[in-house]
């Protein structure tokens, strides 16, 4: 019986002493060179790997004529690495590595050719596809099952049930309904999921008679704004109630926009304030001074930094992706509440997929995590 | 045709940067950093059109008298002022320019920004009130961040404030703004896939031909 | 005693007191002690670790409105890179002002500096737009990006670009920020190139970038006015030459340092606020309560 166990604990020794005293830990002499094209690259660089080194500098050499001559290209440290060369793409390169152990110098033999190449695909971004992938087929599978009559449901959203509301107040107190849609360009998601809402209330306006302003910060975001008020008062069929004043351009200075908007408010006293979209740190001087001349205020943002202000200064708030499904639970469209619903389901696959993450990461191992590194 | 080209336009020129994403050939890295130009190009072209507005508008101010025309002289003084130094410095920059942003436009806008610290104040002491137990966790999480970030915590609690308010900052609050990004994030690729896919079109001005 | 009236407080009151307790410590410095906390750390000592041999990027993202929260961080970086003799370059990433603030700090604190040499030691590459697509090209080349410097100089001539062709040959990239630019740093420039990114960023936008710091995106970041007086607190702490400079009245002024005397005062007050309005609140309740029952 103690033969067999010593021999057991002698081989778990062996087997750990190989791990301490493996060549990562001792400078040895380079082998293994060996050079490539990077894969899923556009075509940019190659790649050198050795095994062995020391951990003291070793320098690259390249050539782009077998033989030489070789010239430093670059440095790189430690044992057992890699290093990336960036080339042009199409020329053959050969290459060498100078390194010191000890007192001594060594060149390795030198390797090649390597010719960068464009690829196809960047292999390290499969897991983004396939996240892509499965997102976009549920929005497809969602939108055909609404079609098809399926019933989605999606919850209360306060903000924007309260808008007719919002709406309906201005026109019996006969004061203005003022909409900021936020400071970004038409190019942020936020700022377009912000004109969506935004036609929403230009026809709710032109219904009941309410006068409307839009003061705007970004160029392309005002033209955009202009012409979805007007498009808006088309449908409600009041083309005559739209005035181009409606919808007016500011400034570009985020501060010098606020001082105007804030002035406004302070003059002309709307009676309700949207601010929905993107803002910054003007969000809270613009909410504050729709607060202290008595307006309600509706907010809308995805940007977690304002969110807090928003939420402390105003009468109801859209958050994050509230924000982006108010055009689905606006119109309850069908191909809109399938988006929600699939949107819905991604969130909770991720959040089953971390759970499992972090339960695996507990037992040792790491593969959900090193899946889902983005690159 | 109205909605047609724009949403064919928007599907292509959607799905470009996707691929390019993917794709790393150089070729369609290319078009997509000509397409990220193109945007700010289409952008500076927007630049005139909004600049037009607001000289029409206080122009118009101006000529009707109309209340507060005074400041209406000063914003079309300054803007063209500001722009004539601007154009002369050319890609660099003018002195004259770079006095009047150090001396004139930089103390105007930290002074915008500095009335935050009123509006917090006044937002703070209407807002956190007790009125409940997830209410008063967050008055006494905000006024342990607050003492962590002063000295005075420090000294009161003997060092022991600034590694709590660190805490509740690492760990609480870090993982309620992902929960929060993870989430803004799923309703931005919706609305994208949506958009891209021209389901959504309440940004082309209607949801309906 | 009114509890319902004292809820309801003129906020000109509010804005009078803070406005107060704003301007006692101007005009009267008290001289709050600092303590460094671990992310600030984490920069000075990567900073301490570079030498002649090795470049940063220090790139000015944010406006004339963030400018008394991170001009401070910016001088004290600055400073702290010219005296370890770090090859420093500067660009602008922000649209609004960001080349005007890299103009405005980086010379006047070479200047303090004997020996430094434009285009030797440090080089201002001013502005680019479009920041994540110029953040992607620097991978390749950071001259092909900046191909003159600020003053429409070719860069290629000057020798602080020859150990800093691209991100290989950056030790850190340390971007002040405001809004989302210090987040495509992080996002981009770590998490595809793997260089080590510092952010310093407004108060404000902190308790977002700590999600960022906690995944080791992030190897640093200093927040806002506090973030900016610890890192001086460790020059000072380390180097003569702080000691004596940040004892100036006129930096002394202008120091983050001093700024925290402010923020202190102030954060008393809103926490002041904070409990009498919800003293009131409570008390309110129960004169209510009272009333009822009488």
């Amino acid at each position: 019986m103690k033969r067999p166990l010593l021999f057991i604990l002698a081989a778990v020794f062996l087997f750990l002493a190989s791990q301490v005293l493996s060549p990562a830990v001792f400078a040895q002499e380079i082998t293994g060179l060996r050079v490539f094209d990077t894969p899923g690259d556009g075509g940019e660089s190659v790649t050198l790997e050795w095994e062995g080194g020391a951990p003291g500098a070793i320098l690259i050499m390249r050539s782009a004529s077998k033989g030489g001559p070789f010239e430093e290209v670059g440095t790189a440290f430690g044992i057992d690495g890699s290093y990336q060369d960036y080339v042009e793409a199409g020329i053959a390169y050969y290459y060498q590595i100078s390194y010191q152990l000890g007192a001594e110098g060594y060149l390795t033999a030198q390797v090649g050719p390597a010719i960068a190449k464009s690829n196809w695909f960047r292999t390290y971004r499969v897991n983004a596809l396939i996240l892509a992938a499965l997102m976009f087929g549920l929005v497809l599978y969602y939108i055909n099952a609404a079609k098809r009559g399926k019933e989605l449901y999606i919850r209360r959203i306060a903000g924007i049930s309260a808008i007719d509301e919002a709406v309906g107040r201005a026109t019996e107190m006969g004061k203005k309904i003022m909409y900021i849609p936020g400071i970004m360009s038409i190019s942020d998601i936020q700022t377009i999921a912000s004109l969506s809402i935004l036609s929403h209330v230009a026809r709710q306006t032109a219904i009941y008679g309410a006068d409307i302003e839009v003061p705007n910060k970004d160029p392309l975001t005002f033209t955009a704004a202009r012409e979805t008020v007007k498009q808006a008062y088309m449908e409600a069929g009041r083309p005559d109630q739209f005035k181009e004043e409606m919808v007016t351009y500011i400034t570009y200075d985020q501060f010098a926009y606020a001082a105007a908007v804030t002035g406004k408010m302070v003059r002309e006293r709307p009676a309700t304030n949207f601010l929905i979209g993107y803002f910054f740190a003007e969000s809270l001087i613009l909410a504050e001074t729709g607060q202290s001349t008595g307006a309600i205020q509706i907010a809308g943002t995805a940007a977690p930094t304002q969110l807090p202000f928003f939420v402390t200064t105003c009468d109801y708030t859209l958050m994050g992706e509230e924000l982006y499904a108010a055009s689905a639970y606006l119109s309850r469209e069908p191909n809109l509440l399938g988006s929600i619903k699939a949107q819905d389901v991604t969130k909770a696959l991720i959040i089953i997929t971390v759970s499992v993450g972090i339960v695996e990461y507990f037992f040792g191992s790491s593969v959900i995590k090193d899946f889902l590194v983005a690159r | 045709m109205r909605r047609t080209i724009p949403l064919a336009l928007t599907f292509i020129v959607g799905l470009y940067p996707i691929l390019a994403f993917f794709v790393p050939d150089v070729r369609i890295a290319h078009a997509n950093d000509w397409l990220d130009e193109a945007l700010v190009i289409v952008a500076a072209f927007a630049l005139p059109l909004g600049t037009v507005n607001v000289i029409m508008t206080n122009t118009s101010k101006l000529k009707k008298k109309a209340r507060g025309w005074q400041y209406s002289i000063v914003l079309l003084a300054g803007l063209a002022i500001m722009a004539i130094y601007g154009l002369i410095g050319g890609t660099g920059v003018d002195p004259k320019f770079q006095w009047m942003f150090v001396n004139m436009v930089s103390p105007l806008q930290s002074t915008m920004f500095a009335l935050l610290s009123f509006y917090v104040a006044s937002a703070a002491y209407r807002a956190f009130r007790a009125r409940n137990v997830e209410a008063t966790i967050l008055l006494i999480a905000a006024i342990i961040v607050m003492m962590g970030r002063i000295p005075f915590g420090d000294m009161i609690t003997g060092g022991r404030m600034t590694p709590l308010s660190e805490w509740i900052m690492s760990i609480p609050n870090a993982a309620a703004q992902r929960g929060i990004i993870i989430g803004a994030a799923l309703g931005a690729a919706s609305m994208s896939i949506r958009i891209i896919l021209g389901i959504e079109t309440t940004y082309l001005g209607s949801g309906k031909d | 005693m009114n509890a319902k009236k004292l809820l309801n407080v003129d906020r000109r009151v509010i804005y009078l007191l803070v406005a107060i307790g704003a301007l006692i410590p101007i005009i009267r410095p008290i001289g709050l002690p600092t303590v460094p906390t671990e992310p600030v750390w984490k920069l000075f000592n990567k900073i301490e670790e570079l030498g002649p041999d090795d470049a940063v990027i220090i790139s000015f993202d944010y406006g004339p409105s963030s400018e008394p929260e991170l001009n401070p961080m910016a001088q004290a970086i600055l400073r702290h890179c010219f005296a370890r003799r770090v090859k420093v370059l500067v660009m602008a990433l922000f649209p609004l002002g960001g080349v005007n603030m890299a103009i405005d700090q980086l010379d006047g604190i070479a200047d303090e500096f004997e020996g430094l040499e434009y285009g030797v030691d440090y080089v201002n590459l001013g502005y680019k737009d479009g920041a994540q697509a110029a953040m992607k090209r620097m991978d390749i080349s950071i001259q092909a990006l900046f191909p003159t410097d600020v003053n429409g100089d070719p860069v290629d001539d000057m020798p602080v670009m020859t150990g800093a062709r691209n991100y290989d040959d950056i030790s850190v990239v340390i971007s002040l920020a405001t809004g989302i630019i210090g987040e495509y740093w992080v996002n981009l420039v770590n998490a595809q190139f793997g260089v080590p990114v510092a952010v310093g960023c407004t108060a404000v936008s902190a308790p977002k970038y700590y999600a960022y710091l906690r995944a080791g995106q992030m190897m640093s970041m200093l927040g806002g006015l506090k973030g900016g007086s610890e890192y001086e607190k460790l020059l000072v702490d380390k180097y003569d030459f702080a000691r004596e400079l940040y004892e100036e009245p006129d930096v002394k002024a202008r120091s983050a340092m001093a700024g925290m005397d402010v923020q202190s005062i102030v954060h008393m007050i809103i926490i002041f606020f904070i409990i009498f309005g919800n003293a009131m609140y409570f008390l309110m309740k129960k004169q209510e309560k009272e009333e009822k029952e009488r």
